[in-house]
């Protein structure tokens, strides 16, 4: 009888449980993608940052279902508590508590298996477009993927997992709370806000905060890349900015709607009174809710913004890191793959076009470091770096870059911000033929070694100083190749003093380096897309949950209006302010918030020496914030019209 | 069957011939109900008129029509055929817009529910019908000042409806109703909800209302007691005025009696005092 009970309940309450249900699916689904590709064998085999990241990527997914079962046991309890009057009823007839929770979990159930079965058939188109996605980010040919047994596994356990978390609580409360309660606690009483001037004052307060925040971070980050630091403070400024943030939106859900009807001309302009109270009676009683959402939004603004900065910085990375298809600089004296053995394996694989060999000098003292931070205690053994004008040229003319001018003195070559501050004005190098006087500074050049800086000096000064490394630049005639089996055969054993042994591979292969840095990104991205997605999937259902589970209310006090003389036009914007300004609240700061995140991001490409994508950076905030705000439209649209439906009265 | 007869010189609740105004004229009114082979006939050609200063009830049992009567008349519902004209202007031609802005402007209502938004305070709850009508806040304040003075809840314009006694939020509704004015108050079983004692006291409140501030009101009710206090009651039966009576100069017990014995012979279920 309870199950025949619980069906027509599901049934009867279709529309109150449809955006709840739609929701829940698709999570399921991309719960389902993800976990698929976490255990994606085809995805494992080209890229194995999928397998050294396989941990945190489950722990990642079980952090998102923990956050899916507190929202859903949210939506339920008040999805419940619509239902009080109902389920009061159910205990007067002679219904036991234990019966009452056999036919709510009964509900749950029903719709945890249709969202799961729903969600799980969603999931399997979901995950070949999330594999396309991923091998667009990873700059190869699609593959259609199998699933996995693994994945399905862990999604329906994390499924029932959070629907045992979300029912809990409304099971507890269905345990306890009286009868009485339940067939009178929809009898509401107007609760005025208390001490709405203490809560402006922590509006005010928190949009400081987090302003200050952002400031802060900034120079933060400006002070870090420059100078190095242990980022405790930025570590601050994102826990004040998140404080900030839910204070922010608590503040203002219990402070604004009171200001605006001390306003005498406003409120009793049209229905701007009606309006207001409406949102009073849903903003405060919400107003950690609201707060809760604004950082979940924000938090996914965030993430999607730094997760899009690291794939348009790539490119850049790969053009300053790996200027030629492959280089490497041999240390002399030491084990390693020679430049001859190396060539015919490279012949193996592709074909050598170009060859430039060069060589790295020392002066076996750190005299031009002495001018910089990087000397004095724990840099011993810090040797200054030199190359002649003539190799300089020769390597550099190569990728286009005009012939160096040393003025008959020389210059330091870098790609690093933090060297702005040092001054080298005074340096004079006492070598062959010297003395030679500083004549500037210059970036921008591609890195081929790990030096801080290198000083270009005229070929004749070379000639009392020691090699160091044995350089050479390679270009290939072939861009692809197998150069995962390249790297492979690069590699050799090395044997450190202290007797640990690791794999080495002293060649920088381009080709290599980018399917590794692109499926490290695609990881990172769809990671954070994850999270994003599901967070913003979670502000849209509750905000939409609240408005409609009000619908009944709604619908009796705009007959009221409608029978006072309110026009269906009048109806309609009345409606269109209430639920405009709910959804509105909780999601203008997160969205504002992309402006300094893109900034802050642009920041970081700047001081990291990847100016050439700053706008980029700037489109892809822009570009996020789009399709954030086109999603969130959507669903307001939605909601907007469904609950205008029900509620205006022609 | 007509009991009472109306006189010239006016009366309780009813105004006198050289102050009379048409504000009401319902007119060969039917409404039906359904469709197909099952049709409801609520209304059935009923004709009455409601001069300006009356306040006249309409009586009759569950079914008769009376609330479909009320509800034409509101333009809250449509009629099937005949007219509706208050002050003249026939509500059954007006389109939607024009619809609203006759409730808003020609209108005031009490419902037997009160009808109060549980959000708003009893304040914001009577100047709302102002509101809708963009009056300035001033102007607005001071008819509030007015209406609730008069009607008794000035100290209560603060609190929320649920903080009000029933016979507070009627009378609270009944100020609602009359701050705009309106060329007629439609109340639908006002005394509905309330006990013996906040009815009187409502009662009192229409009478106040009808008389002191000059309210034109047309009252749908079960209630004997209720109708004892209209100048005029029309008896509905069946979709039809079966029978109507004018209270005259007679003091309100012998109104009531009248009544009862209207309803008795009716066949209906008034309640009794």
């Amino acid at each position: 009888m309870f199950s025949k009970l619980a069906f027509r309940n599901v049934k009867r309450q279709i529309g109150n449980y449809l955006i709840y249900f739609i929701t829940v699916s698709l999570t399921v689904a991309l719960m389902f993608a993800v976990n698929s590709a976490i255990f994606s064998r085809e995805l494992m085999e080209k890229a194995s940052a999928i397998q050294e990241l396989r941990a945190g990527l489950i722990a990642l997914t079980v952090f998102v279902s923990l956050i899916v079962a507190f929202v859903l046991g949210y939506a339920t309890s008040f999805m419940l508590k619509l239902r009080k009057r109902e389920f009061g009823t159910y205990l007067t007839l002679g219904m036991t508590r234990k019966n009452i929770l056999s036919v709510f979990l009964l509900e749950s159930s029903i719709l945890c298996l249709a969202s799961l079965g729903t969600g799980l058939l969603l999931g399997l188109m979901f995950y070949q477009g999330l594999m396309a996605i991923v091998s667009n980010l990873m700059e190869i040919d699609f593959f259609f993927s199998a699933y996995s047994l693994n994945g399905l596994l862990l999604t329906v356990g994390l499924v029932c997992l959070v629907f045992v978390l979300s029912s809990f609580t409304s099971a507890v409360y269905l345990k306890r709370v009286s009868i009485y309660n339940l067939i009178h606690g929809d009898k509401k009483v107007e609760k005025k806000v208390r001490f709405p001037m203490v809560w402006l004052a922590v509006t005010i307060l928190s949009l400081i905060a987090v302003v200050g925040a952002c400031v802060v971070f900034s120079a933060e980050v400006e002070k870090t890349m420059k100078n190095g630091g242990s980022g405790l403070d930025m570590l601050i400024c994102f826990v004040v900015l998140a404080v900030g943030i839910v204070l922010f939106h608590v503040g203002a859900a219990k402070s604004i709607v009171h200001l605006l009807l001390k306003n005498r001309r406003f409120k009793n302009r049209g229905t701007n009174t009606f309006t207001l109270r409406q949102l009073s009676g849903k903003l405060s009683p919400n107003a950690v809710m609201a707060g809760a959402l604004a950082f979940l939004l924000a938090f996914a603004i965030i993430g999607a913004n730094v997760s899009f900065v690291q794939k348009v910085s790539n490119r850049e990375i790969l053009d300053k890191g790996y200027p030629f298809d492959i280089s490497a600089e041999l240390e002399r004296g030491k084990d390693a793959v020679g430049f001859d053995e190396a060539e015919k394996i490279i012949e193996k694989y592709a074909t050598i076009d170009k060859k430039i060999a060069y060589s790295v000098y020392t002066s076996d003292d750190n005299y031009l470091h002495s001018f910089t931070q990087w000397s004095g205690e724990g840099y011993d053994g810090l040797t200054d770096t030199f190359m002649t004008e003539s190799e300089f040229n020769a390597l550099y003319g190569a990728l286009g870059y005009a012939p160096i001018e040393l003025e008959g003195g020389f210059k330091i070559i870098d790609n690093d911000a933090r060297m702005d501050k040092f001054d080298f004005s005074a340096a004079v190098l006492q070598l062959s033929g010297g003395p030679y006087f500083y004549k500037g500074r210059e970036s921008g050049y591609p890195s081929l070694g790990y030096y801080y800086f290198l000083a270009v000096i005229p070929d004749e000064a070379a000639a009392g100083l020691t090699v160091s490394y044995d350089g050479a630049a390679y270009d290939l005639k072939e861009e692809t190749y197998d150069a995962r089996a390249l790297r492979e055969e690069l590699t050799y054993e090395y044997t450190t003093q202290n007797g640990y042994t690791y794999l080495k591979c002293d060649y920088r292969i381009r080709e290599y380096s980018r399917m590794e840095q692109n499926a490290n990104t695609a990881v990172f991205i769809i990671a954070a897309l994850y999270i994003s997605a599901v967070f913003v999937f979670m502000a849209m259902a509750i905000l939409a949950l609240k408005t409609l589970s009000g619908i009944s209310e709604d619908r009796r006090r705009y007959e009221i209006l409608y029978r006072l003389g309110a026009s269906k036009k009048e109806q309609s914007r009345t409606l269109l302010k209430q639920i405009f300004a709910f959804f509105f609240l909780p999601f203008a700061l997160p969205m504002l918030l992309s402006i300094p995140s893109g900034l802050i991001c642009a920041q970081i490409m700047r001081l990291g020496g990847y100016a050439s994508v700053v706008s980029e950076v700037l489109c892809v905030a822009g570009g996020i914030a789009l399709v954030i705000t086109a999603v969130y439209v959507l669903y307001f649209s939605a909601t907007y019209l469904v609950a205008k439906r029900s509620v205006v009265r022609e | 069957m007509v009991i009472g007869i109306r006189k010239k010189g006016g009366c309780r609740g009813f105004p006198a011939a050289h102050e009379m105004k048409t504000i009401l004229e319902v007119k060969n009114v039917t409404k039906y109900y359904g469709g197909g082979s099952v049709v409801t006939k609520a209304l059935d050609g009923i004709s009455l008129t409601v001069e300006k200063g009356e306040f006249v009830a309409i009586m009759g049992a569950s079914g008769s029509g009376k609330s479909t009567l009320l509800n034409v008349i509101s333009t809250i519902d449509r009629v099937s055929s005949g007219e509706i004209l208050v002050e003249g202007k026939n509500v059954c031609n007006m389109k939607e817009d024009d619809l609203s802005a006759f409730r808003r402007d020609k209108l005031g209502f009490v419902f037997q529910e009160y009808n109060l938004l549980d959000t708003l305070t009893i304040g914001e709850n009577i100047s709302l019908p102002l509101n809708l009508k963009r009056v300035p806040e001033d102007e607005t304040r001071k008819a509030l000042k007015r209406v609730s003075e008069a009607l008794g809840v000035a100290d209560q314009l603060n609190k929320f409806p649920a903080e009000l006694s029933g016979g507070q939020r009627q009378r609270a509704a009944c100020a609602r109703a009359i701050i705009t004015s309106p060329a007629l108050v439609l109340a639908d079983e006002p005394t509905g909800a309330l006990d013996s004692k906040n009815s009187k006291i409502l009662m009192k409140t229409f009478e106040l209302m009808n008389e002191s501030l000059g309210s034109t009101i047309l009252a749908v009710t079960h209630d004997a007691v209720v109708g004892s206090y209209a100048g005029r009651v029309l008896f509905l039966k069946d979709g039809k005025i079966w029978n109507e009576l004018v209270r005259g100069d007679r003091d309100r017990r012998e109104m009531y009696a009248e009544i009862l014995s209207v309803t008795a012979a009716l066949g209906g279920d008034a309640d009794v005092f």
